[in-house]
């Protein structure tokens, strides 16, 4: 029980600064990673006409994303930002199921990776409007409706990172938790699987499914 | 009359086990209710499908109970927990940790009822999607019990961490502060979620072939509706794992608290605001499947206007923290 909340760090001295690395986070976010560099090497090796299986499977993920990104923003920015979102949504997806492996762990229960990912998809969200709509007209949209609502309008920016990293990260830290004191109450017996089906699988799903849409969401708010 | 401090904390761990309860059956009941009378409207409609009807409203029934019976197991461990080496701030972090589930269930109790009773109706108008109304009655009902889930997690942390270097004065209020505020925003956005996820329900059930944009607003919608809880549970991250220096001044401790307070109160209309937006956008995008991307849109923005008072509460709160 004692390791709940616990991180594993590296610090590491230079020059008068301690760095940080929380070691568990970035070696399960490059297996993560690994996986889906296979995946997507499997999956488009030997294409053809007609496809064996490995590639019916990528098409059909890859085939749902681009439409689900359509649905929000129109066709031709839909090709910009639809290989981000289907990157994006297969990366938290397999990050929030790799908890379910034994001794492995999800990267996304370390609030450094949904923040940092929220951060990169504000930022998209923003250069997507100032490149569209134009600096003036989008630094227009920080002072309505009155100029002196232009610091609650920034910080009302600025709190979607903070909402949208949270949702994800206390989703799946609550799930991890939930599931460490349960398993750790019941001596591991018959309940830990059922959980681990709904906080891993279920929740899991759902969160990268609305992570994904939000980030979607946010470009198609900022260029329209 | 002087105790010692292992019966303090047990008093607290008791107290904080009976308010965890009580406020915890509160919105399951509410909930579980509502679905029973929708049932029953649902019957009259058409007395053939009873059985079905029957079958669903118990399963929805099932899922808002859920709620209550995170309640039920935190207050079972403050009853039976064994406290290790018991100090004042444990006994605070036990009350918190009561607090915090008991006001964290109501919510998602009564949240979760909306898409049961909409299922049990919809599956009457359209028999044959009865199926994929339960899909969604489950997707709808399960996302919702996320604030009884963060409600859950600061309940544990305030239970099996280990507060016993912390000086005593201002940690006490902290701790209380940190269930407080989860606890009650928690509130607005399980009543919230559920209001999309009935409206969800009820699309499936009118246009059928709109099932996919309907989902996808319904997880938006009630995704942001739980903002204001996660706000809740970012100030309760806050005033459980920051150390606070030892003072003797009391304003430092009830700055704390109103932190915590303030979080919880502001958190509560945004997320009930938020999910009548959701119920909006996710009902119309059933009418109008063509407008679904300027409907969510729409959506959004409202909700981010009525979610700026959560943030002035929790800019309140940081500054409670951090500057007073």
């Amino acid at each position: 029980m004692q390791d709940l909340g616990l991180i594993h760090q590296l610090l590491i001295q230079l020059g008068g600064y301690t760095l940080t690395f929380n070691l568990e986070a970035i070696v399960m976010a490059w297996i993560v990673i690994a996986v889906l560099l296979f995946l997507g090497i499997y999956t488009t090796r030997k294409r053809a006409i007609l496809p064996h299986s490995m590639q019916v499977f990528g098409e059909l993920i890859v085939s749902s994303l681009y439409k689900l990104t359509e649905d929000a923003l129109d066709e031709k920015l839909a090709r910009t930002y639809a290989p981000l979102v289907t990157a994006l949504f297969m990366f938290l997806l397999l990050s929030n199921w790799i908890g379910m492996v034994p001794h492995l762990h999800e990267p996304t229960k370390d609030l450094n990776t949904p923040l940092s990912l929220g951060i990169m998809g504000f930022v998209i969200a923003h250069y997507a409007g100032i490149k569209s709509k134009g600096f003036k007209a989008y630094a227009k949209e920080y002072f309505e409706p009155i100029f002196f609502m232009m610091p609650l309008n920034l910080i009302g920016e600025l709190a979607k990172i903070v909402s949208i990293s949270f949702r994800l990260f206390g989703n799946i830290m609550g799930g991890s938790i939930i599931i460490l004191v349960v398993s750790f109450l019941t001596y591991s017996i018959i309940l830990p699987p059922f959980l681990n089906a709904f906080f891993g699988i279920f929740v899991g799903a759902v969160q990268a499914f609305v992570f994904t849409m939000l980030t979607v969401v946010y470009i198609s708010v900022q260029v329209k | 009359m002087a105790y010692d401090i292992s019966t303090w904390v047990n008093l607290a761990a008791f107290t904080g086990a009976g308010i965890a309860m009580g406020l915890g059956a509160v919105g399951a009941a509410i909930g579980e209710g509502y679905t029973a009378s929708e049932a029953s409207v649902a019957v009259s409609r058409n007395t053939k499908l009873s059985g079905d009807v029957f079958k669903s409203m118990l399963v929805g029934q099932a899922v808002a109970e859920s709620a209550s019976i995170f309640a039920l197991v935190i207050a079972i461990l403050l009853l039976f927990l064994d406290v290790p080496n018991p100090t004042l701030v444990k006994g605070a972090a036990l009350f918190g940790a009561g607090l915090c589930m008991g006001f964290g269930a109501i919510g998602s109790g009564v949240g979760s009822g909306f898409p049961g009773g909409q299922a049990c109706r919809g599956m009457v108008h359209q028999p044959a999607m009865a199926s994929r109304l339960t899909t969604n009655m489950l997707i709808g009902s399960a996302v919702c019990q996320t604030p009884a889930i963060f409600a859950m997690v600061v309940a544990l942390i305030l239970m099996f961490v280990d507060f016993s270097s912390a000086p005593l004065q201002p940690t006490w209020a902290a701790l209380l502060g940190a269930g407080v505020s989860t606890g009650l925003a928690a509130i607005g956005s399980g009543i919230g979620g559920g209001l999309a996820a009935g409206a969800s329900c009820e699309g499936v059930a009118r246009s059928p072939e709109a099932v996919g944009p309907v989902t996808t607003t319904m997880l938006v919608g009630q995704a942001v509706s739980q903002t204001p809880s996660i706000f809740g549970l970012l100030i309760s991250f806050v005033l459980v794992f920051k150390t606070f220096p030892e003072t003797a001044a009391l304003q430092t401790a009830m700055a704390l608290l109103g932190a915590g307070l303030c979080m919880g109160f502001g958190g509560i209309g945004p997320g009930i605001g938020n999910g009548m937006a959701a119920e909006g956008a996710v009902r119309w995008v059933a009418r109008r499947v063509d407008h679904a991307g300027d409907l969510m849109r729409t959506m959004l923005v409202g909700q981010a206007v009525s979610q700026s008072t959560a943030i002035y509460a929790m800019v309140i709160s940081l500054v409670l923290i951090f500057v007073v």
